[in-house]
């Protein structure tokens, strides 16, 4: 048999935007205010009466060729067997460089415990044979979680019959959330393209 | 513009990772290797003009090295934590590579001092030879740190690490002249009016390479630029924060302008001959040369990501 090789899959034409996924995230994973493993982005398009909302839910893609594992000193974040990539938390020194490599800026410094996180599937629920917190809040059941080498699961099935995307594919990552039916300016980067400008970033310094 | 439709209602930008105490690090081992560098140069030379410079920048070179990382342990989150570095490396990280030469350049740079300040000249020659490239290597690489995070269009170009070298240099022989000056003007009373001659014609010859290496900087800063703006659309965002963005006046105003062509023509114009005009030069050339490391970290990773 295959090795596994866990995925994600959010079925757009099912969301609703209505953040359980974030929820569920945070109360999970005790995630700490201003830092989050899993959100929504929302963007509005077109000139009012004629607007339509997108949503796409991000979390950390677990790249199969992932630039933060390659990047890590101490190797810290590395990928497991399953494809999961994880960080050891007691092994990462928090040098903030796999965050800077990281395209999708899904990773955070845990502002209590002073370590990087970021979203692993969450990996303990994954190993007891449960769902990530995420899938199992969804309502709409948007987000399929399962084995993408076992052609039974139904993940496979959905990924072998549906076209789909995923983010940033001219990174090289081989990312294994993938998307099917979301809006091309949601998934692209339209903050830098609306103020390349970027006046916020000076405020988030934090010196 | 395209997307003036489009409104972000949410979405989550984290925190920058990379403050200025990266940026602090990559100015001191640039101003370290620059003055190992003009070192080694002095004594490979062996002429006996050469020796005060020679000695001067032989113990700047570690001592500045044993600053630099302190910035760096600063930076983390986890301070006590910096051993697990030494202990679990992983040699596709170009932190790796950076412990391990940050821990054997200064030894290698103390070495040489002692070497040199015993005045055992063949030593000092064969350790010189043995530690450029050392000292290439451990300000290099501190290029391959941007230049390997893929995400940040700004950091990753090959010519990176180039960049940081030459601009390292300039830095270097800045703080050289700057202090080879205030030895000239105050502790060198002694000295015959001949020597006190030839002293300052080196200081003159020291400040016009720095001149010739700000030329090569520009050259590379403007070849990345141009690449920049004619790549893909992330890269055309980086090029045009730092040209016409939030980071253009640190960029063109202090970095080009007062850091680059300012020095340039106080050294190379009619002032060339005043020890003050090139003092001046040399301070705002390291003003420049900090302002570019403040523009690349910052200014890389200021442009959002999703």
């Amino acid at each position: 048999m295959a090795k596994k090789r866990y995925a994600m899959l959010i079925d757009m034409r099912r969301c609703i935007g209505c953040h359980a996924c974030t929820v569920a995230c945070k109360a999970e994973n005790a995630v700490p205010l201003e830092v989050n493993a899993t959100w929504l982005k929302i963007i509005e398009k077109g000139k009012y009466p004629d607007t339509r909302r997108y949503f796409l839910p991000r979390m950390c893609n677990n790249c199969t060729d992932a630039i933060c594992a390659r990047n890590c000193p101490t190797q810290a974040t590395y990928k497991r067997d399953d494809g999961i990539v994880v960080v050891d938390q007691h092994r990462c020194i928090g040098c903030k460089y796999c965050i800077a490599s990281c395209p999708y800026d899904v990773r955070f410094i845990n502002p209590l415990k002073n370590i990087v996180q970021k979203c692993y599937f969450c990996v303990h629920r994954v190993e007891s044979g449960l769902v990530p917190a995420c899938v199992e809040s969804c309502p709409t059941r948007a987000m399929i979680f399962g084995d993408k080498n076992d052609s039974k699961s139904e993940i496979a099935q959905m990924l072998a019959t549906n076209a789909t995307e995923v983010l940033k594919q001219e990174m090289e990552t081989d990312p294994q959330v993938f998307y099917i039916d979301a809006d091309e300016t949601v998934m692209s980067n339209v903050e830098k393209k609306i103020n390349y400008r970027a006046e916020s970033s000076l405020i988030k310094l934090r010196l | 513009m395209e997307n003036s439709d489009v409104n972000v209602i949410y979405s989550v930008q984290h925190q920058l990772p990379l403050v200025m105490y990266i940026g602090q690090y990559f100015f001191f081992t640039g101003l370290s290797a620059g003055s190992f560098v003009i070192s080694v140069i002095a004594t490979l030379l062996g002429r006996k003009e050469f020796k005060p410079i020679g000695k001067i920048t032989a113990i700047l070179a570690p001592i500045l090295l044993i600053i630099a990382p302190i910035n760096l342990i600063a930076d983390l989150e986890q301070p006590l934590r910096f051993w697990h570095l030494f202990v679990y490396y992983n040699w596709t990280s170009p932190i790796t590579y950076g412990s391990f030469l940050l821990t054997a350049y200064p030894i290698m740079g103390i070495i040489y001092a002692v070497m040199v300040y015993t005045d055992r000249q063949k030593a000092a020659k064969i350790l010189g030879i043995l530690g450029i490239p050392l000292a290439i290597s451990v300000h290099g690489y501190t290029g391959f740190i941007l230049a390997l995070a893929k995400a940040r269009a700004l950091w990753n170009t090959a010519a990176m690490p180039t960049i940081f070298l030459v601009s390292a240099m300039v830095s270097g022989i800045g703080l050289v002249v700057i202090i080879a000056a205030a030895r000239w003007k105050w502790f060198d009373k002694k000295a015959t009016p001949e020597d006190r001659r030839k002293d300052k014609r080196l200081i003159l010859q020291l400040a016009q390479f720095m001149a010739y290496i700000i030329m090569l900087d520009l050259f590379l800063i403007v070849s990345d630029i141009l690449v920049l703006l004619t790549a893909h659309s992330d890269a055309y965002q980086a090029g045009m924060l730092i040209l016409t963005g939030n980071f253009a006046p640190l960029f063109l105003g202090v970095e080009i302008f007062l850091g680059s062509i300012v020095p340039m023509v106080l050294v190379l114009g009619p002032t060339r001959y005043s020890l003050r005009a090139i003092v001046i030069a040399s301070i705002l050339v390291n003003i420049g040369v900090y302002a570019m490391r403040f523009v690349m970290v910052i200014g890389g990773q200021s442009i959002p990501l999703s």
